[in-house]
C-alpha cells in the first residue's frame, strides 16, 4: 500500500512537472490550445454539415455525435496530456532508451509515458468538456457517468497505444504501424457506431478498439445505466492490466542501447 | 533569376526532386500506412452514404453513391500526397541548419520544394491506382461517365503543387513563430472544411460555399473531385486556371516570405 501511494505521488509529481514546463513558454502553450481548438471545431463542423443536410444517419442525430466527439476529445486529450510518452514508446524500445528509466526505483512504464506531456492535448480537453457541455453531459444528474466514460475512453486508449508500441519489443521497425493502428483507433472512434456492423464490429472491439474508446462511453453518457457503468469501467481495468501484462512480459527481451545518458 | 540561371539549376533542383521521390520510396511503411488510410476513409464513408442513400435522399445532382465514393477517392489522393514539408523547414529553422543550408548553390526555398515535389510525385503515383482500386472496389466500378475522371489526373497535379507551395510558405512561418504545427492545422482543416474534402460543396449551405469560393481551397480539392461527377470540360478549365492563379499567388507570397526570413535571419544570426 505505500509503495502504491508512493507511486501515486511520483505520478503526480510528474504530471506537476511537465503542467510546470509546458506553461513557462505560455505564449507557444495558448497557441497550441487555442489552435487545437480550431482544429476539432473545423472537423466537427463537417458533421455538422453533414447532418443539416441528413438529420440522421442510421438512427444517430447531430446531438449524438457531438455527445461522442466531447467525449473521445476528453479523453484524447488526457491521455496526450498525461501520458504524452506512450506515442514514443516504440521508438524508445527499438533504440535502446529505456536504460535510464530501468535504473529508477519507480515503475519503468510510468516513467517512459508520463514524462512526456503535449500541451495541444488542453485544446482536445477544452473541445471535449466544451461539447459535452453543450450536449447537456455535465447536469449534476448525470456528471458521474459522464467522468466515468471519460476516464474510461482515456484509460484504453492510452492501454490500447502502449499494447501496440510494445510490439516493439518483439518486431523490429513497429514505430510506424504502431503509431497507424493507434491513428485508426482514434480516426474510427470519432464516428457512429450503426455504420460499422457484422465482422465489423469484432475489429472494434479488439485489436482497433474504438469501441471501447468510442461507441460504448458515449453510450453511457446518452443512456446512463448501471450495466454500461460496469462495462466502462471493466474495460478500462481489463485494458489498463492487459497493457501492464503486455509491457512488462515485453521487457524481459529488452536489450539496452548502451547509451550514455542521465534523467533529471 | 533570369531564365538563363534557373535553366543551369534547373537539373540541380531535379537531382533533389530525384534523390526524395527515393527516400520516401524507401521508406514503404510510410507508403503503406498512407495507402492503409486511404482505404480506412474510403471505406468508412462508402458506409455513411450506403447508410444516408438507404433513405433515398436525393444528394448531389447526377452523383449517386458511386460518384460519391470516387469523389471522395480524388480529394483524399490529392491532400494525402502532400508532403508535410512545413515541419523539415522549420526543423532547420530550430536547429540552425538553414545557415548552412543557405551557402549552397541551390536556393533553400527552391531545393526544399524541389524536394516536396519529388515526395509528392511518388505519393500521387502510389496513391492514385490505390485510390482507384479502392474506389473501385467500394463503389462497385467506374463512375457514371468516368471521363471526367481524365480532367482529375492533371488537376491533382495541379492541386498538390498549390499545396506544397502553401505548405513551404507556412514552413517559413518557423521564422517568426516557435511551432508552425498550428498554423499548419488550420490551413489544413479549413481545406477540409471549405475545399469539401469529404463532403461535395453541393451539400454545403448557400451562405458558406459563397464564402469558399473566395478562398483557394475550392480549386485545390473539390475541383479535381467534382470531375468524378462526369464529362465537364469547361468546369475543368474553369479549376485549372483557378489553381493556376492561384499558385501564382502562392509562389508570390512564398518569395516575399523568404526574403523577409533572410532578412530576419541575417539580422539576428542563424
Amino acid at each position: 500500500m505505500t509503495r502504491f501511494s508512493g507511486t501515486l505521488r511520483f505520478a503526480r509529481a510528474l504530471v506537476a512537472m511537465n503542467l510546470r514546463g509546458s506553461l513557462a513558454l505560455r505564449g507557444a502553450f495558448l497557441l497550441q490550445a487555442a489552435f487545437m481548438v480550431l482544429n476539432n471545431l473545423a472537423f466537427f463542423s463537417i458533421w455538422w454539415l453533414l447532418f443539416e443536410r441528413f438529420p440522421e444517419i442510421g438512427g444517430w442525430r447531430l446531438h449524438d455525435v457531438l455527445t461522442l466527439f466531447g467525449v473521445v476529445a476528453t479523453g484524447y486529450g488526457c491521455s496526450v496530456v498525461f501520458a504524452g510518452g506512450v506515442g514514443h514508446l516504440a521508438r524508445a524500445i527499438s533504440e535502446g532508451d529505456l536504460d535510464s528509466a530501468l535504473v529508477q526505483p519507480k515503475p519503468v512504464l510510468l516513467h517512459v509515458v508520463a514524462a512526456r506531456t503535449n500541451a495541444s492535448g488542453w485544446g482536445d480537453i477544452a473541445t471535449g468538456v466544451g461539447m459535452l457541455w453543450i450536449a447537456g453531459a455535465l447536469a449534476p444528474v448525470q456528471l458521474g457517468f459522464t467522468a466515468l466514460a471519460v476516464a474510461s475512453s482515456g484509460c484504453v486508449f492510452t492501454a490500447s497505444g502502449v499494447i501496440v508500441q510494445s510490439l516493439a519489443f518483439w518486431v523490429d521497425g513497429m514505430e510506424t504501424l504502431a503509431r497507424q493502428i493507434w491513428e485508426f483507433t482514434l480516426t474510427f472512434s470519432l464516428y457512429p457506431r450503426p455504420l460499422f456492423s457484422g465482422e465489423l464490429s469484432f475489429l472494434l472491439y479488439t485489436i482497433v478498439p474504438a469501441g471501447f474508446v468510442g461507441f460504448l462511453p458515449a453510450e453511457l453518457v446518452r443512456a446512463p445505466s448501471a450495466l454500461l457503468a460496469a462495462a466502462a469501467l471493466g474495460s478500462a481495468i481489463g485494458w489498463t492490466l492487459l497493457a501492464l501484462a503486455v509491457f512488462r512480459f515485453g521487457l524481459r527481451r529488452y536489450a539496452s542501447g548502451n547509451r550514455i545518458g542521465a534523467r533529471t | 533569376m533570369s531564365r538563363f540561371r534557373l535553366g543551369r539549376a534547373a537539373p540541380k533542383y531535379f537531382a533533389l526532386a530525384r534523390a526524395s521521390a527515393r527516400r520516401a520510396w524507401a521508406e514503404r511503411a510510410v507508403l503503406a500506412g498512407r495507402v492503409v488510410f486511404l482505404g480506412v476513409i474510403l471505406f468508412i464513408f462508402s458506409r455513411v452514404w450506403d447508410t444516408v442513400l438507404a433513405r433515398g435522399e436525393v444528394t448531389v445532382s447526377g452523383a449517386g453513391r458511386a460518384e460519391l465514393i470516387w469523389y471522395l477517392a480524388v480529394t483524399e489522393i490529392c491532400v494525402l500526397s502532400v508532403p508535410l514539408t512545413f515541419l523539415a523547414i522549420e526543423a532547420d529553422v530550430r536547429s540552425g541548419d538553414i545557415a548552412s543550408r543557405l551557402v549552397r548553390p541551390v536556393s533553400y526555398v527552391g531545393a526544399m520544394l524541389a524536394e516536396a515535389l519529388g515526395e509528392t510525385s511518388l505519393r500521387l503515383l502510389v496513391l492514385g491506382p490505390a485510390g482507384a482500386l479502392f474506389a473501385i472496389g467500394l463503389a462497385g466500378g467506374w463512375p457514371a461517365d468516368p471521363r471526367g475522371l481524365a480532367f482529375a489526373v492533371p488537376l491533382g497535379v495541379l492541386a498538390s503543387l498549390l499545396a506544397v507551395l502553401s505548405t513551404a510558405a507556412i514552413g517559413l512561418s518557423a521564422f517568426w513563430i516557435v511551432d508552425t504545427s498550428p498554423v499548419y492545422w488550420i490551413w489544413q482543416k479549413l481545406a477540409f472544411v471549405l475545399g469539401g474534402l469529404l463532403l461535395p460543396l453541393e451539400l454545403y449551405p448557400d451562405w458558406l460555399r459563397a464564402i469558399a469560393r473566395f478562398s483557394p481551397f475550392p480549386a485545390m480539392v473539390w475541383g479535381p473531385g467534382r470531375m468524378a461527377f462526369g464529362y465537364a470540360p469547361a468546369a475543368a478549365l474553369e479549376t485549372a486556371l483557378e489553381l493556376l492563379v492561384w499558385s501564382a499567388l502562392a509562389a508570390a507570397g512564398l518569395a516575399w516570405l523568404s526574403r523577409r526570413a533572410r532578412l530576419r535571419l541575417t539580422v539576428n544570426g542563424g
